[in-house]
């Protein structure tokens, strides 16, 4: 059909009001990984101590103390006891981040696409929210969300467990520390991200830092346990000592641990201030 | 098509460029570029790393500038770059598709970030593939697009929010005669009837002869030349490139008989003739002499000619 015959209109404004950017690019990022059943089964899947920890409280309140016996740490219901928890479900975070978060901006940039981003009316700040609000949703996913959920069938469940404790202080707890951790893991990956241009790669350097430090950081420990410093997962869960409270997890003070989260967080948004641009110009 | 100085003064017009100083590292690529540019379709000219696409990614707020001052539609890009990119739709040459994403979704998303409310965006971005002639193709995930429906959808996405001006960097790059010819048609309309300024950045002259009113023409990042771009008649002669073996200085000669000029260019003949009856004229020389054509070639007017033109205008006048 020609040009002429197809007509154009000039946009005539609806009136309604526009989205923030940052919040348009999140809800882009949020919903195409959705449409992946693996991913969904994912998820559910990272559900699942949740649901085996909620079953044992409730065993636990309807069996007394010989469930408790068999239960463990799977039966504590103070602050702890919720850290412990989000400690398990540290191969969720490993495997979903890597998934969702990888692609986030090196896609963009393999494809021409951060030009075309900051070629419209937003900033790099509105484009670094919208890519990091993708990662907050799923690690929370994983993380707040089951622990919320834990500490209101706890509440509802058990007999020793108070309204002010399940419903106020330990989601309060469990979301400073993982708006904190959130922000840290967000921060690096991103970071990583906007590093390379394939995601496989990407993806890869993540497992490397999450896991590898990891099992370097229990060998070098062996030699001296302050190198526990190392091990990447191992300090942002030992920082949850700071909001949760208890025993250190390793051999560095959880203050330190936390200093190092942030270290982490602000290496990351550095590196992020100098590779989001929509030309990589050489100064 | 001849180049003559316009009349926009920079601080009056819809794109306005002072002093543009921009270096990679210490190479200079853009250096004291100034012009202004009324709403219409301009064509920005110039050989490869003349400075095209980083003019462009100037205009789009893209560059920390050494100096200089870029306004669109009286936005001034350093205080208030987001009013003034409201008003840009840029289509970039490199890549410019956003993966997995179907071209509607691509284009209404773009919308969406270029200001607009989600379904003014969707309905948008329906209207604009439809315009471009992607109506057909628009569920398809934009991933699987041929090269020429690729272009049409960065015009589609550079059109949605419905901005003043397009800036286009090389939009018929990798296009066949026939794709070339539709997205040539689609600017001309653009800029003809519906009121958008174009900058199209290329180096083909025979685009910017099909669309443009004006032309911009950057060497080595500056600014040679600003002016006009007037049609011309169809001239009265045109140019051959002739190549052969036999009597060469017999073959000449025919062509003088002829009232044809001929200079030799390394291998070649370079022969202007009147354009009607040029070809037929050279031809029958040939025969009349017995010499062998291997190549008779019009030649076509590229951009070097114009470059060189301008550039020996320039320096004539430097002389004079």
């Amino acid at each position: 059909m020609p040009v002429y015959e197809r007509g154009y209109r000039p946009w005539e404004h609806s009136g309604r009001r526009a989205r923030a950017p940052w919040w348009t690019i999140a809800r882009r990022g949020i919903a195409e990984p959705l449409k992946s059943r693996r991913l969904l089964f994912l998820l559910a899947v990272a559900w699942v101590p949740a649901i085996v920890k909620g079953g044992i409280l409730y065993f636990t309140f309807q069996m007394g103390e010989l469930s408790r016996l068999i239960g463990g740490k799977w039966t504590d219901i103070g602050p702890r006891g919720f850290l412990t928890y989000l400690g398990w479900q540290s191969p969720f975070v490993l495997i979903l981040l890597a998934i969702v978060g990888s692609g986030l901006i090196s896609r963009d940039r393999r494809e021409n696409g951060l030009a075309l981003y900051l070629a419209r009316p937003l900033g790099v700040r509105d484009y670094v929210l919208g890519k990091g609000a993708v990662v907050m949703f799923y690690y929370f996913a994983v993380t707040l969300l089951p622990v919320w959920a834990l500490c209101l069938f706890g509440y509802l469940v058990t007999s020793g467990a108070t309204g002010m404790q399940m419903l106020l202080l330990i989601p309060l707890q469990a979301l400073a520390y993982c708006l904190v951790t959130g922000a840290g893991f967000t921060l690096v990956l991103l970071a990583l991200s906007s590093v390379g241009q394939r995601t496989v790669f990407v993806a890869l350097w993540w497992v490397l830092l999450y896991a590898g430090t990891d099992g370097l950081a229990e060998i070098m420990s062996l030699f001296s346990p302050g190198l526990q410093i190392l091990n990447f997962p191992g300090q942002f869960l030992n920082a949850g000592i700071v909001f949760f409270g208890g025993e250190p997890l390793c051999e560095v003070p959880p203050a330190a641990s936390l200093l190092v989260v942030l270290a982490y967080a602000a290496l990351g948004a550095w590196v992020l201030r100098r590779r989001i641009k929509p030309v990589e110009v050489v100064a | 098509m001849e180049a003559t100085k316009t009349a926009v003064k920079p601080a009056a017009a819809a794109i306005a460029v002072r002093d543009l100083t921009f270096a990679y590292a210490a190479a200079p690529v853009l250096q004291d570029v100034s012009f202004g540019l009324e709403k219409r379709a301009v064509g920005l000219l110039g050989p490869n790393g003349s400075g095209k696409t980083t003019l462009l990614r100037a205009l789009l707020g893209h560059l920390p500038l050494k100096r200089g001052a870029v306004s669109v539609m009286g936005c001034d890009m350093a205080r208030d770059p987001r009013g003034a990119r409201r008003r840009l739709g840029w289509m970039p040459e490199r890549g410019g598709i956003l993966p997995g994403m179907s071209g509607v979704a691509m284009v209404a998303y773009l919308g969406e970030l270029g200001g607009m409310p989600p379904t003014d965006a969707l309905q948008r971005a329906h209207e604009v593939l439809n315009y471009v002639g992607l109506a057909d193709e628009r569920y398809r995930e934009a991933d699987t697009y041929s090269q020429g429906m690729r272009q049409r959808l960065k015009l589609a996405q550079a059109l949605v929010h419905d901005p003043d001006w397009l800036l286009l960097d090389e939009p018929t790059s990798g296009l066949d005669p026939r794709g070339r010819v539709s997205m040539l048609e689609l600017m001309r309309d653009l800029a003809a009837h519906k009121g958008f300024g174009i900058i199209l950045s290329t180096h083909l002259l025979a685009d910017v002869r099909e669309v443009c009113q004006e032309i911009l023409v950057l060497r080595q990042g500056r600014l040679l030349s600003h002016g006009r771009v007037e049609a011309a008649p169809p001239g009265a002669t045109a140019q051959f490139l002739v190549e052969g073996f036999g009597d060469e200085p017999a073959f000449q000669a025919a062509l003088r008989d002829a009232g044809l000029e001929a200079v030799r260019r390394e291998r070649l003949l370079e022969i202007t003739a009147p354009a009607d009856a040029g070809a037929r004229l050279v031809l029958a020389a040939a025969s009349a002499s017995g010499f062998a054509l291997r190549r008779l070639q019009p030649r076509r007017e590229t951009l070097e000619d114009l470059f060189y033109q301008l550039v020996d205008d320039a320096d004539d006048a430097r002389k004079d």
